[in-house]
């Protein structure tokens, strides 16, 4: 099999008037988690159904690991996919829903019992799906991407109904998957999940790409900077002592964003003016910054 | 393919809907048989007294009675009913579950999995309409097998020979498993064409039921009040319900009606037509 990269070059999909997706490329390198940020209706979900052959793109083409999903000899052996409407028949068991995926895919149909294991679902494998909450669902979609044991999994929310202990069980088979060499590409809209869990990171709004990047460089490179807040009784005199080398914004309780100059500098000059301080605190910006930097304006309702 | 037809397959076994079919299929089959088994023998007892040679009759006369008063084709044709008992319903539900093996895929938003599995979409359906001719082979066999039996039954306790070696009888048979086989293809197309499963559910059922009174009905005004011309009613079996019965009824439908092998070519016509455009539109259509 070949390496397990996904390369997405000027897809374009255009529904009537609406270009949900529009000239989007990025590629997507294997051993790394990258995930894949956009407002709601940004056109997320539609570019992962291109890069899987469920929607035709108006223009462009994804490949993973050089060819189209639908040139794959065998599909689920080489890309997993957990999308948002991952679902089952109401009426059938788990069990009974991954042996019906075995046999199209020509696995050995004892693999649906390995993967139910794997996602900690197997007291529940002969539970109907109508039984099924939101978490254990996304538990059974990760069971069917992990049918084929593949080198590269996609997958659209997929922390989406999940308690705290499941996104975090999540996180840690996520993470134990991409340091297999594996090429894992996650969409959310849960930017503190995505600033722990990525190594990458994909933004789009409007259906175009608004940024690409080590998610650690991207947030330390941006012109945001650093920023104190201090709180004290006696602003005016704090910022006397400042001078006018520092920006800051002062709020009637007392409090003071600063920015151009660090923590401590603000502290030993609080120190010379014999100012009370009741906080200061460094705030560096976080992929929730770079998001909303990148994508502001840009509304989701189109 | 072999692994696909058996996924689909499975996708049928794995939920109740054969069993509710299945149990449907034979109870329709049970009913019609004993209503045609009445049918049939008030017929024949009628038709035998009719029959009876007169004892007035010279020997050459009474020769000439027996041989224009030949009970053998209406033996022949209540044989023809009584096996192919509670065909009507049995084909409707062969519709309905091809219908339902596509929709299905929608109404639970399967057909993303399936999809992912077998990118080839044109595999996937080809599958799917071998899975609904299996499962209208298999209810054909069955119904086949439970006519069978109570119409040899109900022959050997009359006296009659089961004419199973006749013809017609074997025609109609055999014509009954064609009717099963085509409307599973057309239910596929139809789930392809409505992906809605009520909606594909109710126009299929409609057009099946419904479908050939109102055609007799238009096609009856046509002919009385505008075109009075025989082969409007000839033509008739243009219509997928109409060539159906055409197809499997061993005797004429009504006197205009083309022979049983039109009704067949329309329906394969239908079967080829509608197979294919339901896999071009399933090919083409995005899945979300």
């Amino acid at each position: 099999m070949l390496d397990g990269q996904i390369v997405v070059s000027g897809l374009t999909k255009v529904y009537g008037e609406v270009r949900a997706v529009d000239d989007l490329s990025f590629t997507v390198q294997p051993g790394r988690v990258t995930g894949f940020l956009g407002p709601n209706g940004a056109g997320k979900t539609t570019t992962l159904r291109m890069i899987l052959n469920l929607v035709t793109p108006t223009a462009g083409t994804a490949t993973i690991g050089g060819r189209r999903y639908c040139d794959l000899r065998e599909p689920l052996r080489e890309v997993g996919a957990i999308l948002e409407a991952s679902s089952a028949h109401r009426g059938r068991t788990a069990r009974n829903h991954l042996r019906v995926i075995c046999a199209a895919a020509g696995f050995p149909l004892s693999r649906a019992d390995e993967v139910l294991e794997l996602t900690g679902l197997r007291s529940a494998a002969k539970r109907k799906f109508r039984g099924y909450s939101l978490g254990m669902r996304q538990r059974l979609g990760i069971a069917a991407a992990m049918l084929g044991d593949p080198r590269v999994l996609i997958l659209d929310e997929p922390a989406n109904g999940l308690d705290p202990e499941g996104i975090r069980w999540m996180r840690d088979l996520l993470r134990a998957l991409a340091s297999e060499g594996r090429t894992i590409l996650v969409s959310s809209h849960l930017l503190s999940e995505m600033e722990l869990l990525a190594d990458d990171v994909v933004i789009i709004a409007d259906g175009r790409l608004a940024g690409h990047g080590e998610v650690a460089g991207m947030v330390s490179g941006r012109a945001v900077g650093e920023r104190v807040r201090v709180r004290t009784p006696h602003p005016e005199k704090l910022l006397a002592e400042l001078g006018s080398e520092v920006t800051a914004q002062s709020d009637p309780s007392g409090l003071l964003m600063v920015t151009g100059i660090s923590a401590p500098a603000v502290g030993a000059a609080a120190l010379r003016a014999g100012v009370e301080l009741h906080e200061l605190v460094a705030e560096r910006p976080d992929l929730e910054d770079v998001f909303l930097e990148l994508t502001a304006g840009r509304a989701a309702i189109r | 393919m072999i692994r696909l037809i058996r996924s689909e397959l499975m996708k049928v076994r794995t939920t109740n809907v054969w069993l509710v079919f299945t149990i449907g299929v034979l109870l329709s089959a049970a009913i019609m048989a004993i209503i045609w088994i009445n049918v049939g023998s008030s017929q024949i007892d009628e038709a035998r007294i009719m029959f009876a040679v007169p004892e007035e009759l010279s020997p050459k006369e009474k020769e000439e009675w027996i041989r224009t008063h030949d009970l053998g084709p209406i033996l022949a044709n209540t044989a023809a009913q009584i096996y192919t008992s509670g065909q009507f319903l049995g084909i409707l539900f062969v519709m309905l579950l091809g219908a339902i093996v596509v929709t299905n895929e929608y109404h639970h938003q399967t057909a993303t999995a399936t999809f992912l599995a077998t990118p080839k979409r044109t595999k996937v359906i080809v599958a799917k309409l071998i899975t609904a001719i299996s499962f209208a082979g298999f209810y054909w066999l069955v119904t086949t097998v439970f006519n069978g039996v109570l119409g040899i039954l109900f022959f050997f306790s009359e006296g009659y020979d089961p004419q199973l070696g006749d013809w017609t009888v074997i025609r109609a048979v055999l014509m009954n498993g064609l009717a099963f086989g085509l409307w599973g293809i057309l239910g596929v197309a139809l789930g392809v064409l409505i992906r809605n499963q009520i909606g594909a559910v109710i126009t299929g059922s409609v057009l099946y039921v419904v479908g050939s009174y109102a055609i007799i009905l238009v096609y009856g005004l046509i002919y009385a009040f505008w075109i009075k011309k025989q082969w409007i009613l000839s033509s008739m079996v243009i219509w997928p319900s109409m060539a159906s019965q055409i197809m499997v009824s061993p005797e004429k439908v009504y006197p205009q009606s083309p022979d049983w092998w039109v009704g067949a070519l329309v329906l394969v016509g239908y079967g080829i037509v509608f197979g294919t455009i339901g896999t071009m539109i399933a090919r083409k259509r995005d899945v979300s």
